[in-house]
């Protein structure tokens, strides 16, 4: 490739990073002052963002980088820079704009999953593909002003969806049997199907899409090469660890769904939620961070055992805030949202860290 | 020896060194690696693949298939392929390869 192109997709690359970056940081920041942190006027964000910027500001923005740069190909840089200018439009007041871009941004992913299924037709691309769609819908629904709760369902799907199809992906190497493919094939698209019939029939749609879930986390944890892999050491280990402690969360919330359902508002709404998006996608994030670093930056992350600090809090936290939910106890889950912050930047200090000052093993960089 | 022997080679000695890191193994274990040739112009040619056209792990790999072939003195020029043809598959792994065996054997063969 021309060697100034490769420059201008990597300074691309680096400012669509730091974006992601600063999604999440002000996700997390509404994510407190939804908890009632009560900051000056001048920090003041508009609490009930925090959803919409942690799923598009931070993930859609991550997600549609990491993918797009795998292609290589400017076009591809439209998602994420697209997600980023609808984060800065739609926190500044511009909905209308904002809208676009979000609209914008969502196409131009499942245009890059469309084009990965194309260049290779294969089960986990579809499946991506299909987070990319839930992505789509969910954003189409929010910008017609459909109230959350109603398109939450979608807003979920797009990083489990994405992180399934990657995990099948990735589990290629255990040489899953055809049968348990077209299983697990067959649970996420019906998974999807009750999605969709949730607008329609809400507590029976849940209730089965909870089942389904359920059999999605056991088909993963009986394939995973996490299970194996956990006996391992450093950052596989740690990846094991995440993983397993991932799947377990999805059981937790498919059981919890098919219990009370998907309420509209309130605790055991907050509590599923933050099941899924702390319990699952965050820990599946810390799962990931060796690999989706260097994917990123080029540079591996040194190991160290800190990391499995962050770990701990953000899965004890998150148990504290979850109990707190389902107990009704306001102080107890804002001690664990706080704990589940606290969790999340430890991480990402760590990682800030160990590239800043910690040299890889000679072994890994023989080149 | 003829040069190209020797580069091909060393090359094939440094990119058992670069490791894949979502699964731990060197590209050369993995058959990441389709070709390598010098063609007419002197330049050396690296045609290698992902384990799928969406790897994030592409822009790592690149760079290090750069880098190393950079660190071989005989090198003048060198350009390196992406292919997608044939399809990777797990079946182009070398057999009884040890996944996530990272940092990976010395390359001393130690």
């Amino acid at each position: 490739m021309n060697m100034n192109k490769t420059k201008l997709l990597d300074l691309f690359f680096g400012i669509l990073l730091v974006t992601a970056g600063i999604g999440l940081l002000l996700g997390l920041y509404t994510g407190l002052i939804r908890m009632g942190l009560s900051m000056p006027g001048a920090f003041e964000l508009d609490a009930m963002a925090h959803g919409p910027l942690m799923i598009n500001g931070f993930l859609a923005t991550l997600i549609s980088l990491e993918r797009g740069a795998a292609l290589e190909k400017l076009w591809s840089y439209i998602a994420p820079f697209s997600f980023f200018l609808a984060t800065l439009l739609l926190m500044t007041g511009y909905a209308y704009s904002g809208g676009f871009f979000l609209l914008l941004g969502s196409l131009f992913l499942v245009i890059i999953m469309g084009y990965l299924c194309y260049l290779q037709s294969v089960v986990h691309h579809y499946i991506m593909a299909a987070g990319a769609v839930t992505l789509l819908i969910g954003n189409v629904l929010f910008i017609i002003n459909e109230p959350v709760f109603e398109l939450i369902g979608w807003w979920i799907a797009f990083p489990l969806l994405t992180i399934f199809g990657e995990r099948l992906e990735m589990n290629r190497i255990m040489r899953p049997p055809k049968k348990a493919q077209h299983l697990f094939a067959g649970l996420i698209a019906a998974w999807i199907i009750s999605l969709a019939i949730i607008h329609f029939h809400r507590d029976l749609a849940w209730l089965i899409n909870s089942l389904l879930l359920i059999g999605v986390a056991a088909w993963l944890i009986r394939f995973d090469v996490a299970r194996r892999t956990i006996k391992s050491r450093e950052w596989t280990r740690y990846s094991a660890w995440c993983l397993l402690t991932g799947y377990g969360w999805l059981i937790i919330g498919g059981i919890l769904g098919m219990i009370h359902g998907l309420p509209a508002a309130g605790y055991i709404y907050d509590a599923l939620l933050h099941i899924f998006f702390v319990g699952f996608v965050f820990s599946m994030i810390f799962a990931h961070a060796s690999i989706i670093i260097p994917s990123l930056t080029g540079k591996l992350v040194p190991w160290s055992r800190y990391f499995y600090l962050p770990f701990f809090l953000l899965h004890g936290f998150l148990l504290i805030r979850v109990v707190g939910d389902l107990l009704y106890v306001t102080d107890i889950r804002i001690w664990g949202s706080y704990g589940n912050v606290a969790a999340i930047l430890l991480f990402l200090g760590g990682i800030l860290f160990q590239l800043t000052f910690k040299r890889s093993t000679p072994a890994f960089s023989q080149t | 020896m003829n040069k190209e022997f020797v580069i091909r080679r060393e090359a094939a000695r440094k990119f058992w060194g670069v490791i894949d890191p979502e699964l731990g193994v060197n590209i050369v274990d993995l058959g990441l690696i389709y070709r390598m040739y010098m063609r007419d112009d002197d330049t050396f040619v690296v045609e290698y693949t992902t384990t799928t056209p969406g790897c994030p792990m592409r822009r790592y790999l690149q760079r290090k298939i750069e880098e190393a072939l950079q660190s071989i003195e005989e090198i003048e020029e060198f350009e390196t392929k992406l292919v997608f043809e044939p399809e990777w598959s797990v079946d182009m792994i070398v057999d009884g390869v040890e996944f996530f065996s990272v940092p990976p054997p010395m390359m001393s063969g130690k």
